[in-house]
């Protein structure tokens, strides 16, 4: 049972990358400390119903985008759109230049995501989620992950070309 | 699956992730293998992507956020640690208060008079007539009507009644006081001349009380007739004061002593 799980324990493993998370979708350092700490408060009144320890992390990570999303108020889900036409070539941006950019950059540009790829695209990098694990996270169909991350990514690839970095030293 | 189809699908592997178990995912790596334009197309992928999953995962986190989280969850705790106390200590009183309550309207003597089941016509009845069931005893045995009077007012029960008709020739043995409510109850015994067990001190049993310590007590000097724990009872106000006549029986057995 969920009961047995150490609440100091799971605040050690877990408040990172859920802070990163957080961090991606709000913006903003204080309203992502807030929503960290609201989601480990719900799992401590509520996490003793969740049956399956294994899914704690994820549990967590769902509870953390709920809470946001029920912070900006939405009364709906974002809709299941099926994107086509995802290029199979993204926009030229080299490994190289990726390791030059610095955390504020990185996230500037995830920022200028549009939330519905924002999520997606985070947990893709932060925890290598399987596209199943997104769908179970975020609510949304298996095909409408797949289709965010592809457009999600070449939207960033965009936006990091367009980002100077400084030249290597 | 030709090259562009392998590339699209290979757009969201991950190199060193579970991505290559999937069937489609294992069928362009394997493209990739033996396609060399492919390959050196899945290395930059790969490469991107490894870089892309470093630099998210050096997102600074806030320092002092963990303690943070885990003290404000301890203080939660203790505070709601706190608030079962009081709530148990709630549930403890509301069971007290619950338990006067019904002591207040079913004990049989020593509660408030004021109203509730407790002081209505048929509980007195039915706790004066259990009272001649066996085992009670008088407070006072004597044949003498004044010591008896003496005695009674003496315990603030009452002594001025007045005895039916057809009760002043039979043997008076003793009287007790009992309580009812917050009121007194003259209990007076009488033998009506049936044989009884040795054991036995009386057979007619006479109670008063104030006619305003029992709710219901009828306006009325015309004896009303009822069954009541096996006893024939006849029961009627007078002089300000209920009487309560109980013995074995039936209602004609009974009207001979009125």
């Amino acid at each position: 049972m969920a009961q047995s799980v150490d609440f100091e324990n799971l605040v050690s493993s877990y408040y990172g990358t859920l802070y990163q998370f957080a961090l991606s979708l709000t913006r903003d350092e204080a309203e992502a400390c807030d929503l960290t700490q609201e989601t480990f408060c719900i799992w401590a009144a509520k996490g003793h119903q969740l049956r399956d320890v294994s899914k704690v992390k994820t549990w967590l990570f769902t509870t953390l985008h709920r809470e946001f999303l029920g912070s900006r108020r939405r009364q709906t889900r974002f809709p299941h759109m099926e994107l086509e036409h995802a290029s199979a070539e993204l926009p030229a941006v080299s490994p190289a230049t990726i390791y030059q950019l610095d955390s504020e950059q990185l996230l500037e540009a995830v920022g200028q995501l549009d939330e519905t790829y924002r999520a997606a695209i985070m947990l893709f990098y932060l925890q290598d989620y399987s596209y199943n694990e997104i769908a179970e996270i975020l609510g949304i169909p298996l095909g409408t992950v797949k289709s965010r991350l592809t457009r999600g990514l070449e939207k960033l690839h965009h936006l990091m070309t367009n980002i100077q970095t400084p030249p290597p030293s | 699956m030709n090259r562009d189809e392998a590339k699209q699908i290979l757009l969201l592997y991950r190199p060193g992730t579970a991505d290559a178990e999937d069937p489609e995912v294992a069928a362009a790596l394997a493209l990739a293998k033996d396609d060399p334009e492919l390959s050196r197309w899945l290395a930059e992928h790969n490469a991107r992507q490894t870089a892309l999953r470093e630099k998210f995962r050096q997102i600074p986190v806030l320092a002092g956020l963990k303690e943070q989280i885990i003290s404000e969850q301890a203080a939660k705790s203790r505070a709601a640690s706190h608030r079962n106390r009081i709530v148990g200590v709630a549930a403890v009183a509301a069971v007290l208060i619950s338990l006067l309550v019904l002591a207040h309207f079913f004990l049989p003597f020593g509660g408030n008079s004021n109203g509730g089941l407790a002081s209505t016509l048929d509980h007195y009845k039915s706790q004066m007539t259990a009272a001649t069931s066996s085992g009670y005893s008088m407070d006072l045995l004597s044949s003498d009507a004044g010591k008896v009077q003496a005695y009674l007012a003496g315990k603030q029960a009452p002594a001025d009644y007045v005895l039916p008709a057809g009760m002043q020739k039979v043997a008076m043995m003793g009287c007790a006081a009992k309580t009812w409510q917050n009121s007194k109850a003259a209990m007076i015994c009488f033998r009506t001349g049936k044989p009884l067990p040795h054991d036995q001190i009386g057979d007619l049993w006479l109670f008063v009380v104030d006619r305003t310590a029992v709710k219901d007590a009828p306006d009325s000097s015309a004896p009303q007739f009822a069954k009541v724990n096996g006893l024939m009872t006849a029961t009627w106000t007078q002089g300000g004061k209920l009487y309560l006549l109980s013995t074995d029986g039936d209602e004609s057995d009974i009207k001979k002593f009125l």
